[in-house]
């Protein structure tokens, strides 16, 4: 099979890009698997450096009383590494799934916007490289008297105020410097990327599902994308006029949030928690999703209670809302506040247990093949329970109140957003990886990593739980050695290391099974999603003909039909389908149109960073800059019409 | 598993790209919602200093105020005229609506030096800052409308004129364009009235 | 392509409605100087003059009446979510140093 390229037709300023390999096929790309795949790397390469700053963080505080790190070395590295775990690690590798999966899960050849779609990636990656500049550009100033007062060094050039950036503290009096700009500000664009992503998903699950894709027919997965999408879309708007005022604050003098004007910071701990809450369900939901997939496929069981998941999904995300006032327990917030925002925190464990006791249910009298994404999932179930628990503890206002700001709650979401977020993602990545390369991870070296991981997980994670309760606070560089708390610090150190040596092992993994591994046939797993109908690594236009879904899990039903129990019974006629849905997914017998690589996605995106600087140094060139590349990116993408495709042709 | 070819298939009956207009307009909705908020907090606390009671002219905003809200008959005038595929029409009140929306950015301008030279300034104190910031990101938005709405109107100056199809068209343009006027119907209530 | 739009109004019905919006402002301003005889209910008034104009524009001009009930709901749905959101963050700051 050959594909073809008709020139397109020259009534844009630009030269349109054309080349579909190297480089520039993949920074001009709309398709949304690449964009998809370029978002994992990027975020599983920050992902890495936030490890990185969390065994710096770690070191330090494996002796009492330690000098590895000055204490503004200590606040940059913790603030960096909340920021860059949250900001740069998850939301993407979620958005990295998202991307990929959610056309094919519902049958579409590519999400509703593609070019905002490269858009949002870009903008993303621009953000992110805006806020590590600062380790280059920033500097982090010691405030008046202010202990801070010794050398800060270029590790500790980094913003320092927190990944929450409590006010005043953040402001521009103890945080002095360019560094909280850079945090305020590269935040801001990150939300960009996100908020234009949340249209895209909702657009597209909205209004490109396939025929016979009704709402109630769609994978758990896609549920997940669109509550997550929901949430994004409301509670992002919220921490952009919040890190607007920031900015203000900081670089024009006013005072939202400084008393001495009349400010008040605690508007800034409810502003950032109304968006910081749902944030943690924008976190959770995508391994939910993941888990939900996971799950029936390795259990051979139809998933339990499907509407029940759902419906706790959108309650979770619902509720989510409602309860961010718990982390301002320790705030001086009122009473009453408090009595509420402790009940609606106990209300949201229902609906999180009603997934739980679903999940149980999937796997309960099933057959269980345990392979690595199956063992991740069944991890995340255990880690998730836990975290979750300990969680609703803190719905309890007089027991948070003597947590706040200590390593229980450190442990806390680190299982939550670790051992639930992450396993979840990782799940995800073993599952997947056949679909996206085409070949098969070694299982061995997978079982390896879930092994090591989950160890070294429970060793950095449970002593903190003893640890906090000890007494021992967060964000804090040292502690005495009076304080006998040196020996579960060890073993946490010890556990980090762990899970870093569990990493190295799944990029080892990754990067020889994408080279040498085995063929992976386009159903290895036995699946029930549409995205498993087609070729393995996915082709370019994804379905040769839209598929037409006639239940919940089509393809499942398709493969299987059910005897006179209730039992599963593969067709006799199961392998046939299989051979010819392969057969005609290679061979599309339809000229295919699709959307254009653009350069404009890139050039638009590059204008922020520029108007970021601008707003940080006060210069009117650069803002200039920003203006100009933002208006040749928005002049030349609407000149462009999309409409005007590239067609592939399938010669035989 | 058969076949169909109705890409892009739209299940809901709803147009793809208005489905995401509307999907934007409402997470606005929070933007403003915030800044709305941190206004009215800030209006009812009783930190001594200079409010903007003490500078502002209400008969001069209530000029402007109705200046924007009638923009908002220009623009579905032009929409209107669009759907009837009257291209002279359709310029005509692209123009007007522009026009109109220009005059109220001038009167913002003007009330914003005329509240400067009283003493109002952004760094005043609390309610200044909230003041300019919330009205000045609403202007931020006529602004970006009213080179929106020029950009349709030297589009229809070409030969095939304007349609409904396509890109960022006028019906998309005319609900950014209503949803800045209902922001500000909100605005020109809470801040100037109560 | 844009659906429904044969029951749109017409261009006579778009004029009637902006008087009407026009009629509803001059209420409002002139609320505003008989604050003194109306009393307690100048305020609540207004807001509600504000919806009634905020209504009006959406319904009519937006045509969100003729709309697709997805669009509706999630249009709302974000005004709702927004409004409890908001009020509650009103009432506690307001009521923090009281309760």
């Amino acid at each position: 099979m050959t594909k073809i390229i008709e020139p397109s037709k020259q009534n844009s300023i630009f030269r349109r890009p054309s080349s579909e390999t190297g480089i520039w096929s993949w920074i001009t790309t709309v398709d949304h698997k690449r964009i998809g795949i370029m978002y994992g790397y990027a975020a599983f390469f920050f992902l890495l450096i936030g490890g990185l700053e969390a065994l710096i963080l770690r070191i330090q505080l494996s002796q009492p009383d330690n000098n590895f790190l000055t204490a503004a070395e200590y606040n940059a590295m913790f603030t960096m590494h909340g920021t860059t775990m949250i900001f740069l690690a998850i939301m993407p590798i979620s958005a990295a799934f998202f991307n990929y999966l959610l056309p094919l899960q519902i049958g579409a050849r590519d999400v509703a916007f593609p070019r905002l779609n490269a858009l949002s990636f870009w903008i993303f990656i621009f953000g992110g490289a805006f806020l590590y500049s600062t380790f280059i550009f920033g500097t982090a100033g010691a405030p008046e008297g202010g202990y801070l007062a010794e050398e800060v060094g270029w590790l500790g050039s980094a913003p320092n105020g927190g990944w929450f950036g409590y006010q005043p503290n953040a402001g521009m009096k103890y945080s002095p410097g360019t560094a909280m700009d850079y945090w305020a500000i590269g935040l801001q664009i990150l939300g960009i990327a996100s908020l234009i992503s949340a249209f895209n998903f909702i657009t597209t699950i909205i209004n490109m599902r396939t025929e016979g894709m009704r709402f109630m027919r769609m994978p758990v997965f896609t549920w997940m994308t669109f509550a997550v999408s929901f949430l994004l879309a409301f509670s992002l708007p919220i921490i952009a006029i919040a890190l607007f005022y920031v900015t203000f604050d900081r670089k024009f003098g006013t005072t939202f949030f400084l008393t001495e004007g009349g400010g008040d910071p605690i508007l800034w701990q409810h502003l950032f928690w109304l968006f910081g809450h749902p944030e943690v369900y924008i976190l959770i939901l995508p391994a939910f999703g993941i888990v939900s997939e996971v799950l029936p496929t390795f259990s051979r069981k139809p998933l339990f209670g499907y509407a029940a998941i759902v419906f706790a999904g959108f309650g979770i995300a619902f509720i989510g809302f409602g309860v961010w006032a718990h982390h301002m327990f320790a705030s001086a917030i009122s009473p009453v506040a408090q009595a509420g925002f402790g009940l609606s925190t106990m209300v949201i464990a229902v609906p999180t247990g009603v997934k739980i006791f679903n999940w149980l249910g999937t796997i309960w009298g099933g057959k269980l093949k345990l392979n690595t994404p199956m063992l991740f999932s069944l991890g995340f179930i255990g880690m998730f329970v836990i975290g979750g628990l300990s969680g609703v503890t803190h719905s309890i206002v007089p027991a948070d109140t003597q947590q706040t700001d200590t390593y229980y709650v450190v442990a806390h979401f680190h299982y939550v957003l670790f051992g639930g977020a992450l396993f979840g993602i990782f799940s995800g990545l073993y599952y997947w990886f056949p679909k996206v390369w085409g070949k098969m991870y070694n299982e061995s070296l997978g079982k390896i990593h879930f092994w090591l991981m989950m160890i070294g997980f429970n060793l950095t994670f449970g002593p903190m739980h003893w640890l906090g309760l000890q007494g021992q606070v967060r964000r804090t560089w040292v502690y005495a050695e009076e304080t006998n708390l040196q020996f579960w610090n060890i073993v946490v150190t010890v556990g980090a290391f762990i899970i870093a040596l569990s990493i190295i092992v799944f990029m080892i993994n990754w990067i020889f099974s994408k080279r040498n591994g085995e063929i992976a046939p386009f159903d290895p797993w036995d699946a029930r999603t549409l995205e498993w109908t087609i070729p393995s690594p996915t082709p370019v236009w994804n379905f040769s003909t839209a598929p037409i879904v006639k239940s919940l899990d089509d393809f499942w039903h398709t493969k299987y039909s059910e005897d006179e129990d209730g039992r599963a019974v593969r067709r006799e006629e199961a392998d046939q389908i299989l051979l010819e849905l392969e057969e005609d997914g290679l061979n599309p017998s339809e000229h295919i149109a699709l959307p254009n690589p653009s350069y404009f996605p890139i050039v638009l995106a590059s204008g922020l960073p520029f108007l970021g600087y601008a707003v940080i140094y006060k210069s009117i060139p650069l803002a200039l800059i920003g203006t100009v590349l933002l208006l040749i990116g928005a002049f030349g993408w609407g000149t462009e019409p999309l409409e005007e495709e590239i067609h592939l042709d399938s010669d035989e | 598993m058969s076949s169909s070819h109705s890409y892009p298939h739209e299940p809901t009956g709803v147009e793809t790209r208005k489905l995401g207009m509307w999907v934007f307009l409402s997470t606005e909705i929070l933007f403003f919602g915030t800044l709305i908020t941190t206004f009215m907090i800030f209006k009812g606390s009783d930190f001594p200093g200079m409010k903007l009671t003490d500078v502002y002219d209400i008969p001069f905003t209530s000029i402007s105020s109705f200046i924007l809200l009638m923009s908002s008959l220009t623009m579905v005038l032009a929409h209107n005229a669009l759907e009837a595929n009257d291209q002279e029409k359709t310029r005509v009140w692209l123009l007007a609506t522009a026009m109109l929306g220009a005059v109220f950015l001038a009167g913002q301008i003007y009330e914003f030096t005329e509240f400067y030279h009283k003493g109002f300034e952004l760094t005043t104190n609390i309610f200044s800052s909230s003041f300019y910031v919330l009205t000045g990101f609403h202007g931020l938005h006529v602004f970006i409308g009213v080179v929106l709405l020029l950009a349709l109107w030297g589009i229809g100056q070409r030969q095939k004129g304007l349609t409904l199809e396509g890109g960022m068209n006028l019906e998309f343009v005319a609900l950014y364009w209503h949803f800045v006027d209902i922001v500000w119907i909100v605005l020109f209530t809470v801040v100037y009235l109560i | 392509m844009s659906d429904n739009h044969i029951e749109h109004p017409t261009p006579k019905k778009y004029v009637q409605i902006a008087i009407v919006l026009g009629i509803l402002t001059a209420i409002e301003i002139a609320l505003y100087y008989t604050e003194d005889i109306v009393g307690v209910f100048t305020d609540p008034l207004l807001i509600f003059l504000a919806v009634g104009k905020f209504i009006i524009v959406v319904g009519w001009f937006m045509h969100l009446r003729y709309e697709n009930k997805t669009i509706n709901r999630f249009f709302v749905g974000g005004m709702i979510l927004a409004l409890i959101l908001f009020t509650i963050v009103m009432v506690e700051r307001a009521s923090a140093n009281y309760f």
